[in-house]
Formats: C-alpha cells, sequence, structure tokens
C-alpha cells in the first residue's frame, strides 16, 4: 500500500502547478549548490581532479580565499610553516623583497610613519611571527609575563640597546620634568612637541623619576617596554576600525553554536551519517535498507515514521511529522520549502542556507550527488534527485534538533524562525578588535625594528590611522599569501634556472638507439627513465599519457566486470577481452573452476564468520589456527607473500594470454565478434600515439611500452597510485594493446600509406611497470620472434637493473628505509613495503610533483629532476601550423596533471579540511569511501601519509613551443585558458629553435632572464642524491 | 598445597617483570618529557613481549611436564590490618596463579598484542602520538598480564583497571577532533560503573570470607574442577556483582553501545583491544569465578539470558552495519554473547577455546579491515561476478511493517544508548546541574554580585590562523 502512495506523492508533486515556480527556483538553487560538494566518487576509482573545481573562473588568490570561507579551510599553508621555510633558506629574503615589490608595484614606497615604507612595514610583518590573541588572553599576557619587563626573544641584543638608548635619551631630553640645575630648582617643563600623557606621567612617577639616575638597564628596558605599550594603547585608542565586520553566520547551528557552544548538528548528524551509508552501501550489509528502491526521502519516512521505544529526546514528534509527510503525499522539494518557511529562511537567502547545509555534512551529500550523476560508475546507483531528497531530510532533522537544542540551553520556545534573532543576542564578537589586541601588534613591531616610544609618542591622530590601517590591511592571509608565492618563486627560479642552462647544451636524438622505451608521463617515471639513460646512454625514452591512446573497457582472463581504462572525461566506446589460448584451455577452465570454488568458500567464511551461529561453529573451530596467517603476514610481510604466491600460481590464469583486441562484427559491443577495434580504428590510434610522442622516424629495434599502476594493501586509497590518465586503473592492459596494434602487418601498411613508416624489423613490446614493489612485466613474450630475443634479453637486463636503482632513489624518501640500502636491499624494501599490511605508506604516488614538461626529450635528458617532473613528449618540428598536436596533448596533460598538482595543493595545505586526515583511524564505509574513527562524514581528498612530503606548489609548466602558438591554444580552449590566466598553473614556454625561456605572468609572455650561470654536476643520480632525505636541487648528471 | 619450585616462580616473575619494564621504560621518560626513539621503542617491545611469552610457554611446559594443575606466586601481603586474636580483620594480598585458565590467557595476550605491536610499530610510524601509543600499549598489556594471572580480587582489579584507563585513553587517541573525546568519555563512564560493582564484589568477598583469595573463595579443587562452597545466597549477591562488571568489561547488553564507540582509535588499538582482547576480559572474570556460579541456578540463569541476549541483539545490529569496523566489532560482540551464554551453562572448556579462537581469528580481521575493498575486488574476480548480497534471513522479510521496525531497531543499536541517555545520565546531569545551580546562589549570595567572573569570558578556540 505504501508503495501506492509514494507514487502517488510523486505525480501529484509534478501536477500542482501553483508551486512549479517555486520549486523550479528551488531545484535551480539546489542543482547549484551542489556544485560546492566534493566531486570524489567511489574510492575503488580514484580520480584526481582540482578541489576547488568550481572557483576556477577565479583568479587563485580570490579563489582560494573565496574557498576558505566558504569551506571553513585554509588557503596556504600557515604562517609558522612559511617562516620556518624561511628560517631554513627555503624561502629567501630576497625572493620575499622581490614577490612584495612586485605584488605592491608603484605604491610600494609610499611613505608609513614610523616604519618607512610601506614595503619596508610589510616585509617586518614578514619577518617575524606577530602573535595575537583574545583580549582577555593579551591583558593576562601583558600583565603576568615579562612581555613588560624584556624585549621580545627575536630581537637581537644591538636592538635591544638601541631601544634602551633611544628610551633614555627621550627621556631625558624631551619628557622629563625633571630638575634643571642651572634654574635653581624651579621646575621647567620639557621642551616636548606634544604634552605628556598622563599615562606616561604616572609611569615615570612609578619608576620613581627622581632616582632616574640610577635606573639599570632593566629598568631602562622596563620603563622602555612599558611606555611603549600606553603609548601604543593611547594611539590605537580612538581609531575606527579598517576591516570589515564578520558576516553573521547564516545557519541557525552556527549561531546558536557560538552563543551557547551547543552543537545542534552533532544529534542530527549521528543519526544522518548512519542512513546516508545505509543508503548508498554498495554491499557491505548483510541487511540492506528495506525500502531503498523508493528513493531516500520515503526510505527514511518508512523508516522513522514507526513508533519507536524510547528514542531520543530531541525526536520526539518526529514520527508524527514524518506520517503527516507521507500520508499528505508532500514530497521532498515541497518539504524543503516547507522546512525553509518554518525556519524562517527568506528566499533572497536559500542559495546560500542550502549550499551551508549541505557542506555541513558535505562528504556524504557528495556521494549521493556523485552517484546520482555517474551512475555507472558504482554497483548501486542512487535515483536522480536524490540529493534533493537528502536535503528534505537533513532540513526536518535540523528542525528537531534546533528546537530541542534551543530549548535546553536558552530555554527558548519561541517560533524557529525567530529562532536566529534569539541566539545573536548571546554570540559575542570578536569584531571590532580591541585596544589592547590592535596595540600590541604595534608593540611587537616596535620592538622588532627598535622604534623607541617617542616615535609613536610624536605621532598625530591621522598618522597613527594611517599606521594602524595599514598594519591591519596586510592580515595574516595577505601575508601567507605573499609567502606563497615567494615559496613557489623560489622554486620557479631554480627550475627555470636548470632549464635554460640545460636545454642549451642539448644532444640531439641518439643517432643509433639500442631500444626504445615508452613511459607514463607521470613524474614517477621521470627517475626510471632517467637511470635507464643513464645505463644505457644508447637507449631512446619517450613519455605519453598512459593509457597509450586507446581509450577502453577492458576485462582481464581472471577479471569478473570490464574496468574503463582511459581518462576520466572520456567515456570508452569499445571493449577488449583477455583470453586465454585454445591450447591451455582445458587446464584454464580447470583453474577458473578451482578459483571460483576457492573464492566462494572465502566469501562464505568472511560471511560467516560475521554471522550468529555459523560464525561461533568457525571461530571456535578453527579460529586459533588464523594465528598463522596473523603472525606471519605481519612480521615477515615478503616470505609470506611469496609464499602464497606460490600456491596462488595453482589457480592463476596460464601465462599464455591472448588480447581480443580486433572487432570482427560492427558495432562495437561486449561480446563475441563485437570487442575490440577495427583495423581502421588501430591504425588511427598507433597514428596519434606516434604523432604525439613526435617518434616518426629513427625507430630501433626493438619498441617497449610501460603501462603503470600500483599495488599495496590496507590501503584504501590504493587506486589514487595507479595511472591517471587509465582513470585510476592499471595501465598495462593498454600498453599491451598497443604493442599488439604497432606489431601488426595491416596497421603499418595502414601507417605506411599516412606516411609514417615503422621498419620491418622493429618489434613493440608492451609491459607493465608496478610503481610500489618496482618490477616490469612484459606481455606476449612467446610472440617475440628468434631474431629480437637476444636484443629483448639485454633490454631486459637493462630494466632490471633500473628497476632496483629507481627502488634506491625512492627508498631515499621512506624514513623507515636506512640510507645505506644497497640497491637489492632497496628492491626488497618496496617489495616487502607493497605485501606489507601494516604499511600506511606503501609509495608516495605523486607527491612533490611540481614540474610539468612538453616537449622533446633531448633538452631535459641528463638533468635530475628528483621524480618531480611529468615529462610528456612532443616534437614541435613535427607539429601543424594549427599546432594540432600540442593542442590534443594539453587537453589531456592540463586537467590530468593541473587536477593531481592541484589535489596534492589543496590535500597537503588543509589535510583536515580538503584531504582526509590521517589514514590511522580510517574506517571503510559503504564500500565507497573512508570515515574517520567510529562515525564521520565521509572524507575526501588525500590523506596525509600520501601528502606529507609534498611542497605545496602550483604546477610549474614548462612547454616547447612559442608565445603566439600557446596564446592561440589560450583562446580556443577556454579550460587550458582559464587554467593559465588564472593562475592555477605556472606557465613557461621554451623556444622550440633557440631554447630561450619565457615566462607568462599577468597576461604576457616575458623573456626570462636566469639568475644563476651554473648547475651543479653530478656523476651520477645516485652520486647525487646519496644520503639526502630531503628535496633535491636540480643536478647535470655527466653520462 | 604443593610448593611451588623455585624456577617456577623465577619464570611467573619474568612474566609479570616484562609488561612492567615495558611500561616503565616507556612511561617513565614520556613523564619526564623525554621521547624514545621510535626504532628503539620497539626493540623494547619486542623484547618484552617475546621473553614474557617465552617465560609462560616454558611455564606451560613444566606445568604438563610435572603435571602441575596450580601454580601459586605469593607477593605477600601489601596491606595488613591487624584484628584481635592475631585474626587478619583486612589484608590485600598481591598473588600470582597459574592455572589451566590463566596460561592459556596470558599466552593469548602476548601472542595478540605482540603481533599487534609489530604491527603498530610500522602502522603508527612517524604519528605524533607514537610515544604515547605505545607508553597506553604497555600499560595494556601490563593489566592483561595482571588480571589473567590473578590470584586475587585485589591483583585482578589492579590490572582491570590498568585494562580501562588505557583502553579509554587510546580511544581518545585522536584528540584534536571532538568525537574521539567524547565517545572515549561514554567509554570511560561504563568502564566506571563496572569498576564500581567489581569492587563492591571484592568489599563483598572480604565480608564473607575475610580475604580475597580466589582459591580460598571458591574452594576446593583447581581449576576448572574446582567446586565451591559458598552459600548460594552469598554466591547470589557476589555474583551478581561480578556479572555487572563483566556486563560493563565485555559490552553485554544493555552496555553494548560501547563497544562502537570504541572504533575512535588507530587501526591497531581497535583490533587489539575491542575486537580480541579486552572485550573478553568480562567473560574471563565469569570463568574464573565460574565455580561460584555453579552454586547458584538463579546466576546461571541470569548469565545465560544476558549472553544470548547479547548475541542476538549483536547479530541483528551487526547485519545492519554499513562500516566495517562496526560491523566486525558487533560480530565479535555476537560471539562474546554465545561465549557468556557457554559460561552460564557451565561449558567452561568451551568457553575458554572459543575465547581463544575467536580473539585470534577477529584479531586478523580487524588488522586486514583498510584492506576490505581489495580483498572484495580479488573475491569478484575469483568467482567471476559481483558478489552477492550476503542477504541475513531478515532481509528476505521486505519491507513489512515488522521488518522496518526490526530494522530500526538494529540501526538505532536497540535504543541501548538512548535509553541510558535518557533515564541514567539525563538524571544524574539534571541532579547535578540541581546542585550547581544551588551553589551557585550561595557563592553569588556571599560574594554580594555575581561570583563567577570565568562565566562572562567566551571559550576560545584558538583561531590559530585567520581566515581573514
Amino acid at each position: 500500500m505504501e508503495d501506492s502512495v509514494s507514487q502517488e506523492t510523486a505525480t501529484s508533486n509534478r501536477d500542482r502547478g501553483g508551486h512549479a515556480g517555486h520549486s523550479e527556483h528551488l531545484h535551480k538553487v539546489i542543482h547549484h549548490a551542489a556544485h560546492l560538494l566534493p566531486a570524489q566518487g567511489p574510492i575503488t576509482v580514484f580520480i584526481h581532479h582540482n578541489t576547488l573545481h568550481a572557483f576556477e573562473d577565479l583568479p587563485f588568490s580570490e579563489a582560494v580565499k573565496k574557498g576558505a570561507n566558504i569551506f571553513g579551510c585554509q588557503p596556504y599553508l600557515t604562517e609558522d610553516r612559511y617562516r620556518e621555510a624561511l628560517a631554513r633558506g627555503r624561502i629567501r629574503f630576497d625572493t620575499l623583497q622581490v614577490v612584495l615589490q612586485r605584488d605592491l608595484g608603484s605604491t610600494a614606497f609610499e611613505p608609513i610613519p614610523c616604519f618607512g615604507t610601506r614595503q619596508e612595514l610589510r616585509l617586518s610583518m614578514l619577518e617575524y611571527p606577530l602573535r595575537t590573541g583574545p583580549t582577555e588572553e593579551l591583558i593576562w599576557y601583558v600583565s603576568e609575563t615579562n612581555a613588560l619587563k624584556k624585549v621580545r626573544a627575536e630581537a637581537s641584543s644591538a636592538m635591544r640597546s638601541k631601544l634602551i638608548a633611544e628610551t633614555h635619551r627621550w627621556v631625558l631630553r624631551d619628557l622629563r620634568s625633571g630638575y634643571d640645575p642651572t634654574l635653581n630648582g624651579s621646575v621647567r617643563r620639557t621642551k616636548a612637541t606634544r604634552p605628556v600623557s598622563e599615562s606616561l606621567s604616572e609611569l615615570l612617577d612609578r619608576f620613581g623619576e627622581s632616582t632616574i639616575e640610577d635606573w639599570t638597564d632593566d629598568d631602562w628596558e622596563g620603563f622602555a617596554l612599558q611606555a611603549l605599550w600606553r603609548v601604543c594603547c593611547d594611539g590605537v585608542r580612538n581609531l575606527p576600525p579598517y576591516t570589515s565586520p564578520p558576516e553573521p553566520p547564516l545557519r541557525h547551528r552556527d549561531l546558536l553554536l557560538e552563543a551557547t557552544g551547543e552543537d545542534s548538528d552533532a544529534p542530527v548528524h549521528d543519526l544522518l551519517i548512519r542512513f546516508c551509508a545505509a543508503f548508498l552501501d554498495q554491499g557491505l550489509a548483510h541487511w540492506a535498507l528495506p525500502g531503498r528502491e523508493r528513493g531516500f526521502y520515503q526510505a527514511f519516512c518508512s523508516l522513522y515514521r514507526q513508533p519507536g521505544p524510547p528514542p531520543e529526546r530531541w525526536m520526539r514528534g518526529l514520527g508524527i511529522e514524518l506520517a503527516r509527510l507521507q500520508d499528505e503525499r508532500v514530497g521532498p522539494v515541497e518539504s524543503i520549502e516547507e522546512s525553509l518557511r518554518i525556519l524562517g529562511v527568506s528566499e533572497v537567502e536559500w542559495g546560500e542556507y542550502i549550499s551551508s547545509t549541505f557542506l555541513a555534512l558535505r562528504g556524504w551529500g557528495g556521494m549521493i550527488h556523485q552517484l546520482e550523476m555517474r551512475g555507472d560508475r558504482a554497483a548501486m546507483p542512487v535515483a536522480e534527485g536524490s540529493l534533493a531528497e537528502f536535503l528534505a531530510v537533513r532540513l526536518i532533522l535540523d528542525r528537531f534538533s534546533l528546537a530541542h537544542a534551543a530549548k535546553e540551553v536558552l530555554n527558548y520556545t519561541g517560533p524557529l524562525s525567530e529562532l536566529r534573532i534569539a541566539a545573536c543576542v548571546g554570540v559575542g564578537s570578536p569584531w571590532p578588535p580591541s585596544v589592547e589586541q590592535r596595540a600590541f601588534v604595534v608593540f611587537q613591531l616596535a620592538q622588532l625594528r627598535a622604534l623607541s616610544p617617542d616615535n609613536f609618542h610624536k605621532l598625530t591622530a591621522p598618522e597613527w590611522e594611517l599606521l594602524v590601517s595599514e598594519i591591519e590591511r596586510f592580515s595574516a592571509l595577505e601575508r601567507r599569501r605573499i609567502f606563497h608565492l615567494a615559496y613557489e618563486q623560489r622554486f620557479t627560479t631554480q627550475t627555470l634556472d636548470a632549464i635554460s642552462l640545460h636545454a642549451k647544451t642539448t644532444a640531439g636524438r641518439p643517432a643509433t638507439p639500442r631500444f626504445q622505451l615508452v613511459c607514463c608521463l607521470d613524474e614517477r617515471e621521470e627517475s626510471f627513465r632517467r637511470h635507464l639513460e643513464e645505463l644505457a646512454p644508447s637507449v631512446e625514452t619517450f613519455g605519453a599519457a598512459g593509457f597509450y591512446s586507446i581509450a577502453m573497457y577492458y576485462r582481464g582472463a581472471a577479471d569478473a566486470n570490464f574496468v574503463p581504462l582511459c581518462p576520466f572525461v572520456i567515456r570508452p566506446q569499445h571493449w577488449v577481452t583477455e583470453e586465454v589460448g585454445d591450447a591451455f584451455g582445458d587446464s584454464d577452465r580447470r583453474r577458473k573452476f578451482s578459483r571460483r570454488a576457492l573464492g566462494t568458500a572465502s566469501y562464505g567464511f568472511h560471511v560467516g564468520t560475521r554471522s550468529f551461529a555459523l560464525g561461533a561453529l568457525l571461530t571456535g573451530a578453527v579460529g586459533v589456527l588464523a594465528s598463522v596467517p596473523l603472525v606471519a603476514r605481519i612480521l615477515f610481510p615478503r616470505l609470506t607473500a611469496q609464499t602464497r604466491s606460490l600456491f596462488g600460481r595453482i589457480v592463476q590464469t596460464p601465462p599464455a594470454t591472448r588480447l581480443h583486441l580486433e572487432r570482427l562484427e560492427e558495432p562495437a559491443g561486449q561480446v563475441g565478434g563485437h570487442i575490440g577495434f577495427s583495423v581502421d580504428e588501430m591504425t588511427a590510434l598507433g597514428e596519434r600515439l606516434l604523432r604525439d610522442m613526435g617518434l616518426t622516424s629513427g625507430f630501433s629495434r626493438l619498441l617497449i611500452l610501460l603501462g603503470h599502476g600500483s599495488n599495496s594493501l590496507n590501503n584504501p586509497h590504493d587506486s589514487a597510485h595507479n595511472c591517471g590518465a587509465c582513470g585510476g586503473g592499471e595501465g598495462g592492459p593498454n600498453a599491451r594493446a598497443m604493442a599488439q596494434i604497432l606489431n601488426d602487418k595491416r596497421v603499418r601498411e595502414g601507417l605506411d600509406a599516412r606516411g609514417l613508416h615503422i621498419p620491418g624489423d622493429t618489434l613493440v613490446v608492451g609491459g607493465y611497470h608496478n610503481t610500489c614493489n618496482e618490477t616490469v612485466t612484459f606481455h606476449d613474450l612467446d610472440r617475440i620472434p628468434g631474431s629480437h630475443l637476444a636484443d629483448f634479453e639485454s633490454a631486459r637486463r637493462a630494466i632490471e637493473i633500473v628497476c632496483s636503482r629507481n627502488a634506491h632513489e625512492r627508498c631515499r624518501r621512506f624514513m623507515s628505509a636506512p640510507l645505506t640500502l644497497s640497491y637489492s636491499g632497496a628492491r626488497e624494501h618496496v617489495e616487502e613495503r607493497s605485501e606489507d599490511l601494516a604499511q600506511t605508506r606503501p609509495e608516495f604516488g605523486h607527491a612533490t610533483n611540481a614540474i610539468t614538461i612538453v616537449g622533446r626529450r633531448e633538452w631535459s635528458r641528463g638533468l635530475f629532476l628528483d621524480r618531480r617532473a611529468f615529462l610528456t613528449s612532443y616534437d614541435p618540428t613535427l607539429d601543424d601550423e594549427n599546432v594540432s598536436i600540442l593542442t590534443r596533448i594539453l587537453q589531456a596533460v592540463f586537467p590530468v596533471c593541473a587536477g593531481i598538482s592541484l589535489e596534492y595543493y589543496f590535500s597537503h595545505v588543509d589535510n583536515t579540511g580538503f584531504g582526509c586526515g590521517t589514514k590511522l583511524p580510517h574506517n571503510i564505509a559503504a564500500l565507497l569511501g573512508v570515515m574517520d574513527g567510529a562515525a564521520s562524514d565521509l572524507r575526501t581528498g588525500l590523506p596525509w601519509q600520501m601528502v606529507e612530503i609534498h611542497e605545496p606548489m602550483r604546477s610549474l609548466f614548462v612547454i616547447e613551443t612559442t608565445p603566439e602558438k600557446m596564446t592561440g591554444i589560450m583562446d580556443k580552449n577556454a579550460g587550458i585558458g582559464r587554467l593559465c590566466r588564472n593562475g592555477w598553473i605556472q606557465l613557461a614556454l621554451i623556444d622550440p629553435i633557440t631554447k630561450d625561456v619565457s615566462q607568462y605572468r599577468d597576461g604576457t609572455f616575458e623573456r626570462y632572464r636566469p639568475q644563476s650561470d651554473f648547475i651543479p654536476k653530478a656523476a651520477s643520480s645516485v652520486d647525487w642524491y646519496r644520503g639526502w632525505r630531503d628535496h633535491l636541487e636540480f643536478a647535470e648528471i655527466e653520462s | 598445597m604443593p610448593e611451588t619450585p623455585v624456577f617456577l616462580t623465577v619464570l611467573g616473575m619474568i612474566v609479570l617483570a616484562c609488561p612492567v619494564l615495558m611500561t616503565i621504560i616507556l612511561g617513565v621518560p614520556s613523564l619526564l618529557g623525554l621521547k624514545l626513539r621510535e626504532e628503539r621503542a620497539t626493540a623494547l617491545v619486542f623484547m618484552t613481549t617475546v621473553v614474557g611469552l617465552l617465560a609462560s610457554l616454558a611455564i606451560l611446559g613444566s606445568m604438563l611436564i610435572k603435571d602441575l594443575q596450580y601454580v601459586p606466586i605469593e607477593l605477600g601481603n601489601w596491606v595488613v590490618i591487624e584484628g584481635p586474636e592475631n585474626h587478619n580483620l583486612y589484608h590485600f594480598s598481591v598473588k600470582l596463579v597459574f592455572d589451566r585458565l590463566s596460561v592459556p590467557f596470558v599466552i593469548l595476550s602476548f601472542v595478540l598484542s605482540g603481533t599487534v605491536g609489530a604491527f603498530a610499530s610500522k602502522y603508527m610510524h612517524q604519528e605524533r602520538g607514537f610515544n604515547r601509543f605505545f607508553t597506553l600499549y604497555a600499560i595494556f598489556v601490563l593489566g592483561m598480564v595482571v588480571t589473567s594471572l590473578a590470584g586475587t580480587i585485589e591483583t585482578l582489579f589492579t590490572g582491570w583497571e590498568l585494562v580501562g584507563l588505557s583502553s579509554a585513553l587510546l580511544v581518545a587517541f585522536f584528540q584534536d577532533r571532538p568525537a574521539p573525546a567524547r565517545n572515549a568519555l561514554w567509554v570511560w563512564v561504563i568502564y566506571r560503573f563496572s569498576d564500581a560493582a567489581l569492587i563492591l564484589a571484592a568489599v563483598a568477598m572480604h565480608h564473607l570470607r575475610g580475604e580475597g583469595d580466589f582459591a580460598k573463595m571458591l574452594g576446593t579443587g583447581f581449576w576448572p574442577e574446582e567446586y565451591s562452597s559458598i552459600e548460594p545466597r552469598q554466591a547470589l549477591v557476589v555474583g551478581f556483582l561480578l556479572l555487572f562488571a563483566a556486563m560493563g568489561k565485555s559490552a553485554l547488553v544493555p552496555f553494548s553501545g560501547w563497544l562502537p564507540r570504541a572504533m575512535e582509535g588507530p587501526t591497531p588499538s581497535s583490533a587489539v583491544f575491542y575486537g580480541a582482547l579486552s572485550v573478553h576480559l568480562g567473560a574471563f572474570l565469569l570463568l574464573r569465578v565460574s565455580p561460584l556460579i555453579d552454586r547458584s541456578p538463579t546466576l546461571s540463569a541470569a548469565i545465560v539470558i544476558v549472553g544470548s541476549l547479547t548475541a542476538l541483539f549483536a547479530y541483528l545490529a551487526g547485519s545492519v552495519q554499513t562500516d566495517i569496523k562496526s560491523a566486525l566489532c558487533f560480530a565479535s560482540l555476537s560471539q562474546v554473547g554465545i561465549i557468556v551464554t557457554e559460561i552460564g551453562f557451565g561449558l567452561r572448556y568451551i568457553a575458554l577455546i572459543h575465547i581463544l579462537g575467536h580473539a585470534t581469528l577477529r584479531t586478523l580481521q580487524f588488522v586486514r579491515a583498510p584492506t576490505l575493498l581489495h580483498d572484495y575486488h580479488t573475491l569478484e574476480n575469483a568467482i567471476g561476478k559481483h558478489l552477492p548480497h550476503a542477504g541475513a534471513p531478515m532481509g528476505r522479510l521486505g519491507p513489512r511493517r515488522q521488518a522496518v521496525w526490526l530494522y530500526r531497531f538494529a540501526m538505532e543499536r536497540g535504543y541501548l544508548d538512548s535509553a541510558l541517555k535518557a533515564y541514567i545520565v539525563g538524571p544524574f546531569l539534571r541532579f547535578f546541574r540541581h546542585c550547581d545551580a544551588l551553589e551557585r546562589r550561595w557563592t553569588d549570595y556571599l560574594a554580594g554580585g555575581v561570583s563567577r567572573e570565568s562565566d562572562q569570558v567566551k571559550p576560545h578556540f584558538g583561531t590559530i590562523e585567520e581566515l581573514t
């Protein structure tokens, strides 16, 4: 019966024309507010994206400020972190000066009383930490600590002496109403420019003016500080505020929290988190939410309208209300309207009120939104409109919780629409700043610049106004912005210096490469390629987006389902499967059967231990046996993994499999002959990849393509380590497929016809690079002809060595790996990491990424880039006038690399706000994401363990093209233009011919002039990095 | 009673000394503000656990070889109040007992906490609270060992308190978020109630027998063949207090609400403490006093009822949990309920074996909890399709009214916490708020004005970095 009710409700909603205008507006508001929700989908397919994507049409500094306000998260690192960087030389003081001057432009040298120029004042404010606090704390601080007795510790002793001496002079000359011996005892007022204030003369009296000659140095210090404090307090006393008052919060809950400390969201979230998880659950619970298919709102109403046993006090009456809504067929949108009316939210406030309500539980709201938009990415998607239903339920709960909290803590029982007014009474605003707060900043600055009280004593009221307004306008946020610019600037200078100098020494492509290797553009492959080039100078390497231009749904021989392997923005139109060759058919069927039997049994066991009687039997009878895997896996992870894989081999797919790549029937589909690509399509894909990389001539006998991915245990964020260009999947099949395509005779003929000749003796081999345990596996080895076996074997040996060296370089960043590890020791270390249940940092993923290079490898080869650069190969000499190749490369590179860089940026600067906090208490919920501990909002972003070694900076793009061409691309591609012009990335170009570097700044490209004239040199990578844990400078590797 | 051989005494002392040493070496520098280096702390934990484990295995071995069933180690009376005629009015004796119950339990504690210690040394690497974690961990291990080996109720209480204290602090490990602090407080309060019951039981035992020694209290014979001579009525009083203590510690109905809340700490602590070891302590206590239970059928019945209610409730609640840690902890609880039921029926060996097996298996499942997605994926591939929805039988009821009611009951965790809040916490709070108001009236009256200035100052949450 209830089913029919809900259906009627849905129809009746549509029929009620009178409300249509209102609800349409409401729909729009909800839709708009939803943009602010995190865009992270199910965690099993982790896609990196700009956390502040919603603000990309604003300049970076404005966007982060706005984002900070809306999300309540930090836009930059803390001032302390920047100052610490300043102290250890990561930010240089002169860089800070340059950045500040550029930021201020012509206003830098405007005079400011006491401090010289505006730039000088701001520099002082940047150089030393300025403390502040609530008024009570400051009063306590000045009266109970040494604040008025000792000069701040940061001021040097010379500064201190200067302050004392000047005060001394001032008091004796100007201030003192002392006795002039020549005037025979008559009192003479000093020729002070201003009358001495009462507080100062009181101070003089207190210190004992008559004994002034006997004052010790300490007395003078105390006097100077006390006088300074009093002068500052007097000076700022009657100044108007220069900052605008903070906007009062919109939500009732925030006001109530500020006024009383009572959080009315706590009980609502407690319930809502549980219900959202139950509604979205992809199969973790053994008992699914009844009525889930009827939608969020109806399921909730049916569940909570029951007359239950003792409910929470705040929920009294909820059942009756929900019954009313269901029985009167009030739909979710109408209910939202009703709730907003009851809460007294006027229509103009809707947008902001709804978005801040969404953001209160952003993780779960965002996941509902993602699952209703991209249902193809989850096993159990949710119906469209679920987000609105979520909002409806939430507002109903908010009402009940608010009413309860208001009654409990405010004794307020009036209508909720007036609760905000009632709560406002109790809110103590931190604005305007108190006299003490304002004076304290000036007081500190004066000490740090050794400005004695008389300087301030002399100031007139307008001068005070100018000074204080100047100080207060350079707020903490502004200071951090400047710090951040300097932080980036230093790195940019180092990078562009290194590239400018190194690029000019380029040797060109190797003439007869032993073999050629193509890797993903991923910055983790930078060291891999570098080590290979060092080991075998005659090898040539390339970088391309790791899906190798093959967008497909792929299913391996042992996989259950198709997974998309291509960038997130593409929806594949083709399906590819891996199949077992006929020769192994029987054995495969046997293995498949045993796999299935084992799988079913272990799933049964897993479920059984959570059940009742079976659980008792299982835990009682065989529980003790669990101690063997428990102890073994934790104490000997690597050995256990080896043993497991030994047994695993029994049921693995046979080694010889084939990709079903060629389509025999139209159209493309998931089964039989519809699987795969046509020969023409394959030819086009092959051509595209080769032309993109600029590999159209000079083929060696062996061309190796490596896809990459990562595999680790106990890591819900596993997929974030995989190939970004494969949409968070493992890119091995793409490389394998492309190799198979390029080896195809018919494809080669097709390519010939298109003017791209691959020599007959060139063999292409696909492989897979596991970036966690540092292994490379090759596919289709049985197809290597005898003529190429020797070539392949020697290449494989080289790659094996490179794996160890790469592992060695990676290990320097792992604090738990000794710096003395050997190559093979390092290899074992990373293997163990990937198999260790207790390991929270199996690898560092994209952490430390900072540069994106698009251009020929020749000019970046031999430069130690410290695994910080995405390297995409592109040859401008092969591109057409419209730079169509570069355009399509950048269309993929910009969203992927900028997305990764910005996600790491935000997850690092505010790990609890934008990121998902530490991994340690993470708890997988609904098979969709992680919560903190027992119950919390769904946490999006990256965990601290993944980003801790990252330096938050906007990625520096270095593209090999000319300013005109780049401007053309920026004009024609809105997305790229937005990222460049609004400063979400930093952009530099390197000229294809002259190798001169130009930098994009304020809308124009300026020639970059290197600030140094040499790059350090090292004999090999290991010589350069050995013994270092931290980020390293660039160096030329002589090989 | 046979004399305990010297070498067994020495081994027994080693078993106890290991966790004591670990606690002191980790704890004392923390108090002084020094921090051990990670590697040193790890090595220390490893050494002491291994030595402790070997010593307890050696004791097990020699007990088997020499066919000893009961090895007491007296550590003397720590407090003695002499009564008339040289009769001890009160004495507080510390005594360790190695018997068929305590030896398996102490070995289990060493194996599980040792493994989890090794796990945590990597898992907690570079965490700010590394030292704090291991200090609390050491206290926990010490508490477990003392509780397992306790020969008198006072000794047991000491260990019981250490376990409670360290558990609550570990729940609140992430102090910078409000939820862990709130949930830890919940855990702590429930623990205090059960502690109060235990101490009352101790007092009652002293009153009845003049001392707290289990051996004398529970009568002749060795575990599990002891036979108590205590009167059923006395047994009922003491037994109920002990049952109450066990209910709190093992999260039996109606105190079950704290167990899922305890999942706030880092994964290893949830694993070993609430999933595996400390949740079984209540059952252990009941096992320890099982002869007493035998004396009173009423008590046995009560235990059976509490145990089976808990098992049923936890099964129901567990089947609707949507996050892996809650699902596992309700699964744990369900088994603990069954174990308690077994004890109520007098099946001591079965209960002991059940505890050992369950604790080990659940620890493995807990430490593997974050790898769930990976496992599901592997299983999907092996089975060759999306995993079948593991239907609990209730799921087949569909959206019928009773089913929906039951689902809500499960989802609200049996309304246990709401009931405690409404009927226990509420009145309690109201009473003390009333007292506070009275006090304020008096102080205001005496001060002749507003007497609490601090009320005027708003709490300051320390805006570390302003956003304007």
